[in-house]
């Protein structure tokens, strides 16, 4: 009786903590935040009360949700190339059957060591118009140095290549993961059944590393879609985002928390209901597995 | 200063003269002159704990050091301790959201907001010694309702930087930020000022007070000139780099940025427009209610002393409100026009203001940038 009820207790006790702190720091969070969406909550004193003003204003915005859509385009091929880039690395890794696959994996994630803001900030001293490339081309005379290729930086192309290049280590590891695990029987048995090794690669260890892409394509997709660091710093006009608006509206110009807040939870809303799509689509793809 | 302040600062007087007479027992009138300063050190000394400061990045203990020394050697215990601000709006949002700082610093177009705002209160001119050697343009431009609610310091022009070898205006005008020949080479300010000039450039009237068919007319130039501009910055040392690097051959910008291109030896021009450019000053403004109404007091009169602004003009490249401050640097000198004391206002010079719907701006502003 008393095992009983200490197994009973084991399972609250255990999850108590993190729930606790889930509840505390991302959905009290996000309901302040929503309060502030529907202005329950205001930043300035005075008369206030629920609306959904700010909702039907963001809805109608043609603005605001061209910015969203320009920012999740960005973001899906940012994280389409990234898994593009990413599952060749994390195949060699995980298939080749190389000795020093741990430490090629150590070394891939060694950028991770540095700050953030620094490998962002040094891709400017290689995009520049006297950056590395641009002088690499003015020495073999492919371009004078009075016409550099200027789009290589403050762009959307510099924000989309410096996004792939922080987060292509991000995405090796989930595919490195499925793939390691992945029963190399099954390649051996479809060798034997007179699959090419391409043929192979489709049916067999493809489908079987699936959840590990998808996986890694949710990593990228996840916080680039309201990335805003990034662009602020190599983005110029042209690479500006929704994470930018959502920024500028909470601390520039004039606190606008409440447009604020629709913003920042309509892009949670999308990311929520994106990331629930694809785990159902996962769920489906593994059942005849099993 | 409000009525309450007026009353709570009578009262401390007669508070002094008491503790005096109590600490002193009889002595003090004796010690006569040398009590009062006691007395009014006793006063210092009764408010306790750090002085709060909210301030912009590099005008604290991340560089700005030197602009507050004389404070810190007078009061050790009490040292400045800093929160940074990234612009007025981030301030505000701080301020509402609970932040106490017995000082922070908006610049002149939003003084009457925080002025009408009931977070502040005025400053008492006469515990500032340095007071007296501010530009008097200045000290009225920090005036509201006749109370001193800022005191002026760093102040500087918004302009227009170009590359000499490079640019060859049509007319010295704002027009050159929009100018179709230099594409891709243009970079404007982070500020919802931009519409400000773009009224300026349109020849309203009161650009900072526009109607809605103008802020229209405003809104849609700079959508339709946005395609020109490389880069919108919010930072100097981004704006140095990229006009530095010859990204940028055109931007609106600040005194000392023209001093720093000069530096690298690059072709450039600190241009005047016709339509005039806006001058800034920043405030330092006293959060009411202040714990340390004097420790406050002292900190802005370090501040605004001779050292602190030729300090201030040197190493940052900014004007100084203190009128008997000089750069070394002639350049800065010229740029600022420091020998003319009207050099902030008409006919030199817009002085930036309030802008009466700066939220209705604050959002055309930022549809500009979404768009």
């Amino acid at each position: 009786m008393v095992r009983r009820i200490r197994l009973g207790l084991t399972t609250p006790a255990l999850l108590g903590l993190p729930v606790a702190w889930l509840a505390a720091f991302f959905v009290v969070p996000i309901v302040i935040v929503a309060l502030y969406s529907f202005d329950v909550y205001t930043l300035f004193p005075g008369p206030h009360g629920f609306t959904l003003a700010g909702w039907r204003a963001f809805v109608h915005s043609s603005l605001y949700l061209g910015l969203f859509w320009k920012s999740v385009k960005l973001s899906l091929i940012v994280s389409a190339v990234v898994v593009a880039l990413a599952y060749p690395v994390a195949y060699y890794l995980a298939l080749s059957g190389t000795k020093r696959k741990y430490v090629l994996l150590l070394v891939l994630i060694a950028p991770f060591l540095t700050s953030y803001l620094l490998r962002v900030l040094a891709w400017k001293v290689i995009l520049g118009n006297q950056g590395v490339l641009n002088t690499f081309l003015f020495w073999t005379g492919a371009r004078s140095p009075d016409h550099p290729i200027s789009q290589l930086l403050y762009s959307r192309f510099a924000v989309m290549l410096v996004l792939a290049y922080i987060w292509v280590p991000f995405v090796a590891l989930p595919i490195f993961v499925s793939l390691e695990t992945l029963d190399t029987r099954l390649l051996e048995a479809a060798s034997d059944l007179g699959a090419s090794r391409w043929s192979a690669f489709l049916r067999v260890t493809l489908p079987l590393s699936l959840p590990g892409i998808v996986a890694g394509f949710l990593f990228v997709f996840i916080p680039t879609v309201g990335e805003f660091v990034t662009p602020s710093l190599v983005g110029g006009t042209s690479g500006y985002m929704y994470g930018n608006q959502i920024a500028d509206l909470f601390s520039t110009g004039f606190p606008d928390w409440q447009t604020g807040s629709v913003l920042a939870l309509f892009l949670l809303a999308v990311v929520a209901l994106l990331t629930a799509v694809f785990s159902r689509f996962m769920q489906a793809g593994q059942a005849p597995t099993r | 200063m409000d009525e309450r302040g007026e009353i709570l600062e009578r009262r401390l007087s007669r508070e002094d003269l008491l503790k005096l007479a109590a600490a002193t027992g009889g002595a003090g009138l004796i010690a006569g002159r040398a009590g009062f300063a006691e007395a009014a050190r006793a006063q210092l000394e009764a408010e306790s704990g750090r002085l709060q400061v909210m301030d912009w990045a590099g005008y604290g203990n991340d560089g700005g050091q030197t602009m507050f020394a004389a404070y810190v050697k007078a009061h050790p215990r009490n040292k400045p301790q800093f929160t940074y601000m990234t612009n007025e709006s981030d301030a505000l949002a701080k301020l509402h959201a609970g932040l106490k700082p017995d000082i922070f610093r908006p610049y002149v177009g939003w003084l009457k907001y925080f002025a009408t705002s009931g977070l502040v209160q005025p400053w008492n001119p006469k515990l500032i010694s340095n007071f007296k050697h501010l530009n008097p343009f200045m000290v009225k431009a920090g005036q509201y309702n006749g109370k001193q609610w800022g005191i002026p310091d760093d102040w500087g022009f918004d302009a227009i930087l170009y590359r000499s070898d490079k640019v060859h205006p049509r007319s010295k005008s704002w027009g050159l930020i929009f100018d179709e020949r230099y594409k891709g080479k243009i970079a404007w300010f982070d500020d919802l000022n931009m519409l400000t000039v773009a009224g300026l450039y349109l020849g309203f009237k009161n650009p900072w007070n526009q109607s809605d068919a103008q802020l229209k007319q405003s809104q849609n130039l700079l959508k339709s000139k946005k395609h020109l501009v490389r880069l919108i910055w919010s930072s100097e040392t981004n704006l140095w780099e990229a006009f530095g690097s010859g990204e940028l051959w055109i931007a609106y910008a600040w005194p000392n940025d023209w001093v720093q291109m000069k530096k690298k030896k690059l072709k450039v021009v600190y241009m005047h427009p016709k339509e005039k450019p806006v001058a800034w000053v920043g405030m330092l403004m006293l959060l009411k209610g202040t714990p340390r109404y004097r420790l406050a007091h002292a900190y802005v009169n370090a501040w605004s002393s001779v050292k602190s602004a030729k300090w201030l003009e040197d190493n940052y490249g900014y004007g100084h409100a203190n009128t008997l401050a000089r750069p070394s640097s002639s350049d800065l000198l010229h740029a600022l026009k420091l020998t003319n004391p009207r050099a902030v206002t008409e006919p030199n010079a817009h002085l930036d203001r309030d802008i009466p719907r700066r939220a209705v701006y604050a959002r055309l502003w930022e549809e500009v940038k979404a768009s």
